[in-house]
């Protein structure tokens, strides 16, 4: 039974007396919503999951931030090659929102982050890390700046009660909106025209990283020209009643250029294919690994991790500072896996030993090979790599060791995600 | 009053004894010095002042436990007026009874101390035999910068040599060492003695300054501690015209450098620019710069008050809030119209430590009252009759009497409106149990809660130490992880008050330690 169906018009009509001049009023509308105790709700629906539903030929589903999002809604091939080929639309509104402003809100983030926000213009954002006292990661995200004294800060888990705690001395003001804004991932080659064709003007001039107000069928959406698939990507920031809203009028647009909805198991490929850690999965959250083994600095993570050490006072600074000089313990590397299928990957090798694990793999249609991230140790770097693989058939599995090199460059990185004009069409 | 364009080469916060060494140093070698100071009078705790008309008393510290000869030496204080009225002082325990307890430092007192406690002298022997050995550890480590945290190889070699030291110095100090480090002192001490007195004494000593009770863990340790601050000066001294003569002495080193140490000079801020401390904010407007700037103020409110949280990690700050500096101390000066006549104690020990303390399982009981916000039954105290030894103090004839009140709470339940006077009595009540003349010979006197103590003479939460005395907030976590090497993360602010290594007492090292480790590196 579908909210329409609850209550028969025919009802709702007899109800009315049409002698009575007063208005009739509906006490319910009066009635205080009961209470419900914080946290008691533990799994959580995205204002899109409506939609999705309503998409999904799978039935697969899968946790993410305590939300239910699809985990593959038609098919993980034929999402990729949309991906790829055309443009895909999926629903990433469970990522952890914070809103910072307030006067000292610069200042704030100043001393928050690892880099410099010196540069950083209204309407643009930024990848940025922060990191504990010893300079290991707490996370990542993307910041951006919505207006002179107004910043979002965008991030796979929520640092809520370590960003309050920052705030002390700070007038700032430091909430989390997760709830309240919902985010459309647009992504792939044909992104950009769906979004002009859905009547968003100007957007191929957009810069990668940039941001602009703009209103498809109405409904007023922040548009920024980002993404983790190494492609030409957009991301939509909408109100959470206006989403549904806009994911259909994108569909209906889109869907004679190709446009398809996607999964979450499609972004974790894509990102797989760009290169790009998570937390939570290929790093711990320093405050959350129970083991100071697991959790690692920023120069272990990225090769040229975004930070500024000639900046006097940031958290992490003291520590970063020393260990810019000093060699990482470990790399997170892209490694390659000379495999025609696809196989789980788990412990690195060199030379019989274990040096490293893989944190995410994934069989990359890109390469047709399976590809992984994995955290090796800096010292095994230059000898030769293996890892072990399971492959399962039917009810027996079989373990092997595979050849492992590791990738220079990810395994997608298309000149399209910086290019502008960004291209409207193939 | 401040001239606008002078230009100094480092400033200091706060003119307590340790901003005052640490400034004479400075100035011992050739720098300009700029000290500011809020109160009237440079010093900090370690000033005299007259509490009626003719009647002069350390208003605060009242004694020099170790304050080490290096300094005194090194910064010339006696050829800049510092006397002693009394070297060497003794202690002594009292005893309801009369037969007060000299606590033995030679061979003939030993023989008299042997004498009264025949059961207990030999192993009072082993026990000073043994602080002293364990003392000679610990007591280099007070009189230099401890290695960083960060610098793993440098506290690896840290460690090796104290173990290697160890090892040195017999068979028995390493696990001696691992046994005391926890330990508390009451339960050492009851397993050690039989003399309800003598325990009670040496566990007095071990805790005050500190909240902790006896059976703290911990406080063995802290025993050992405060030997080791001993080792460092040359015994216990009291100061020719109160303690104030010290810093007296200290501002003359100063002066005669070309310092200039102003009072009645507020800093509101450290002012911070391009991540570096680049001088001070006074009130009233007006800005002192330097490229230096040494705080001997708490390292708490240093860092979230005057640098501000904002040039601060959040770590950091997280660590330095939580080190609440907790006073547990009260001072109560008297001015009495005649010397007090206590029973059984010969004239020329009236000049000594006189130890009131009442029984081990009572100085628990009065560490958990004061940890409660109430006041103890049988308030345990150090008292000093100085004008015995230093007429210059009070009118002929009469005397001044300084009482240090062990275990008095920091935060009272119900404020201290009313248990000034209360505590008072008790002090005075339990005073007559020994000298029944001295509740009526007082003629004035002032009452120092710990509150009172913060509000005066600037020591926040009126503790001496400036945060806990503890092995957790001692070396290179004192005052917190990442500050213990004197250089704030702020470049060119240096910490050196009684809340960093080696902690408080009037010894003055961590004003030394602090611009010793400058100059180095002002040089390299």
């Amino acid at each position: 039974m579908t909210p329409d169906t609850a209550h028969p018009a025919g009802d709702e009509a007899s109800a009315i007396d049409l002698d009575d001049e007063r208005a009739k009023v509906d006490p319910a509308l009066f009635e205080a919503d009961p209470a419900e105790p914080p946290f008691a709700r533990s799994v959580l629906t995205t204002p899109l999951h409506l939609v999705t539903s309503a998409e999904s030929r799978t039935n697969r589903w899968i946790r993410w931030n305590g939300y239910t999002v699809p985990e593959v809604l038609t098919d993980l091939g034929d999402e990729y090659r949309a991906l790829r080929g055309t443009a895909i639309l999926a629903d990433h509104s469970p990522l952890v929102k914070t809103r910072i402003s307030g006067r000292e809100a610069f200042d704030y983030l100043q001393r928050l982050v690892a880099r410099d926000l010196s540069l950083l213009d209204v309407h643009s954002s930024v990848h940025v890390i922060f990191c504990e006292s010893g300079g290991r990661v707490l996370g990542d995200g993307l910041l951006f700046r919505l207006g002179n004294e107004e910043y979002r800060l965008v991030t796979e888990e929520s640092h809520l009660a370590w960003m309050a705690e920052s705030a002390e001395g700070f007038r700032v003001r430091v909430e989390d909106v997760s709830a309240s804004i919902a985010m459309l991932s647009l992504q792939g080659p044909l992104s950009a025209s769906c979004l002009a064709e859905a009547g968003l003007e100007g957007i191929e001039k957009l810069a990668a990283f940039g941001a602009l107000w703009g209103h498809i069928g109405g409904m007023p959406l922040y548009v920024s020209r980002t993404g983790a698939t190494g492609d030409l990507g957009y991301e939509l920031w909408t109100d959470a009643e206006d989403a549904p809203h806009v994911w259909r009028r994108l569909m209906e647009r889109g869907a004679s250029l190709g446009l398809r909805p996607a999964g979450f198991a499609l972004r974790e490929l894509a990102r797989l294919e760009a290169g790009l850690p998570r937390a939570g999965q290929d790093y711990l959250s320093a405050f959350a690994a129970v083991s100071a083994a697991d959790a690692v600095t920023p120069f272990e993570l990225w090769s040229a991790p975004p930070l500024a050490t000639e900046k006097p006072v940031f958290n992490g600074g003291r520590a970063l500072r020393r260990l810019a000089g000093e060699r990482p313990f470990r790399r997170l590397v892209l490694l390659r896996a000379e495999s025609f299928e696809p196989a789980s990957l788990s412990t690195v090798l060199c030379g019989g030993r274990s040096v490293g694990a893989v944190t995410t793999a994934g069989f990359s249609p890109a390469l047709g090979a399976n590809i992984a991230l994995a955290l090796v140790e800096s010292a095994s770097l230059e000898g030769n790599l293996s890892v072990t693989a399971c492959r399962r058939e039917g009810l027996s599995s079989r373990e092997a060791l595979l050849p492992v090199r590791i990738l220079p460059a990810p395994a997608w990185n298309s000149a399209r995600r910086v290019a502008i004009p960004a291209p409207l069409g193939l | 009053m401040i001239p606008e364009n002078d230009v100094f080469d480092a400033i200091v916060v706060g003119g307590g004894h340790n901003g005052l060494v640490a400034a004479a140093r400075l100035a011992a070698a050739g720098k300009r010095v700029f000290v500011a100071e809020a109160r009237a009078s440079a010093g900090g705790a370690a000033v005299t002042s007259e509490i009626a008309p003719g009647y002069a008393i350390s208003a605060v510290a009242h004694l020099l436990e170790g304050f080490p000869r290096r300094i005194e030496r090194k910064l010339k204080l006696a050829k800049h007026g510092l006397r002693y009225a009394a070297r060497d002082v003794a202690t002594v325990a009292l005893d309801r009874d009369g037969k007060h307890l000299v606590l033995p430092r030679s061979r003939k007192q030993f023989t008299a101390f042997a004498e009264a406690l025949p059961k207990d002298a030999e192993a009072y022997r082993r026990h000073v035999a043994r602080n002293r050995a364990l003392a000679s550890l610990v007591s280099p480590l007070l009189g230099e910068c401890p290695p960083a945290l960060s610098d793993s190889s440098a506290l690896r070699s840290f460690l090796r040599r104290q173990v290697l030291r160890a090892a040195f110095k017999g068979r028995d100090v390493l696990p001696e060492l691992l046994r005391v480090l926890p330990e508390a002192i009451g339960d050492r001490l009851e397993a050690e003695f039989e003399s309800p007195l003598l325990k009670a004494a040496l566990a007095f000593d071990a805790t005050l300054g500190g909240a902790e009770g006896p059976y703290s863990p911990g406080t063995s340790f802290r025993a050992i501690l405060r030997e080791a601050v001993r080792m460092r000066g040359r015994g216990v001294m009291l100061p020719a015209g109160g303690m104030g003569a010290v810093s007296d002495a200290l501002v003359a080193v100063i002066a005669a450098s070309g310092g200039e140490v102003h009072l009645e000079t507020e800093v509101l801020g450290i002012l911070v620019e391009q991540g570096r401390a680049a001088g001070i904010e006074i009130a009233g407007g007006g800005q002192v710069r330097a490229p230096l700037v040494f705080s001997a103020v708490s390292p708490r409110s240093t860092m979230l008050d005057l640098v501000g949280a904002r040039h601060v990690e959040t770590e950091d700050l997280r660590e330095l809030r939580h080190a609440v500096p907790r006073g547990a101390t009260a001072k109560i000066n008297l001015a009495l119209d005649c010397l007090p006549h206590i029973a059984g104690l010969s004239p020329e020990l009236h000049a000594a430590r006189l130890l009131v303390v009442p029984s081990l399982a009572e100085l628990e009981e009065a560490a958990i009252a004061s940890r409660n916000g109430g006041l103890p039954l049988e308030p345990a105290m150090e008292v000093l009759l100085p004008s015995v030894a230093d007429k210059s103090l009070a009118p002929e004839g009469r005397h001044v009497m300084s009482i240090i009140v062990h275990n008095v709470p920091g935060e009272m339940n119900g404020g201290w409106a009313g248990h000034r006077e209360a505590l008072l009595q008790r002090v005075l009540r339990r005073l007559g149990d020994y000298a029944p003349d001295i509740p009526d010979a007082v003629v004035a006197g002032e009452v120092l809660t710990p509150l009172d103590i913060d509000t005066k003479y600037g020591l926040a939460g009126g503790d001496w130490h400036q945060g806990d005395i503890r092995l957790d907030r001692l070396f290179s976590l004192r005052p917190a992880p990442g500050y213990g090497d004197y250089e704030a993360p702020v470049p060119g602010l240096w910490l050196c008050g009684a809340g960093n290594h080696p902690g408080g007492g009037v010894t003055g090292l961590p004003g030394w330690i602090a611009a010793e480790a400058a100059l180095e590196r002002w040089t390299t």
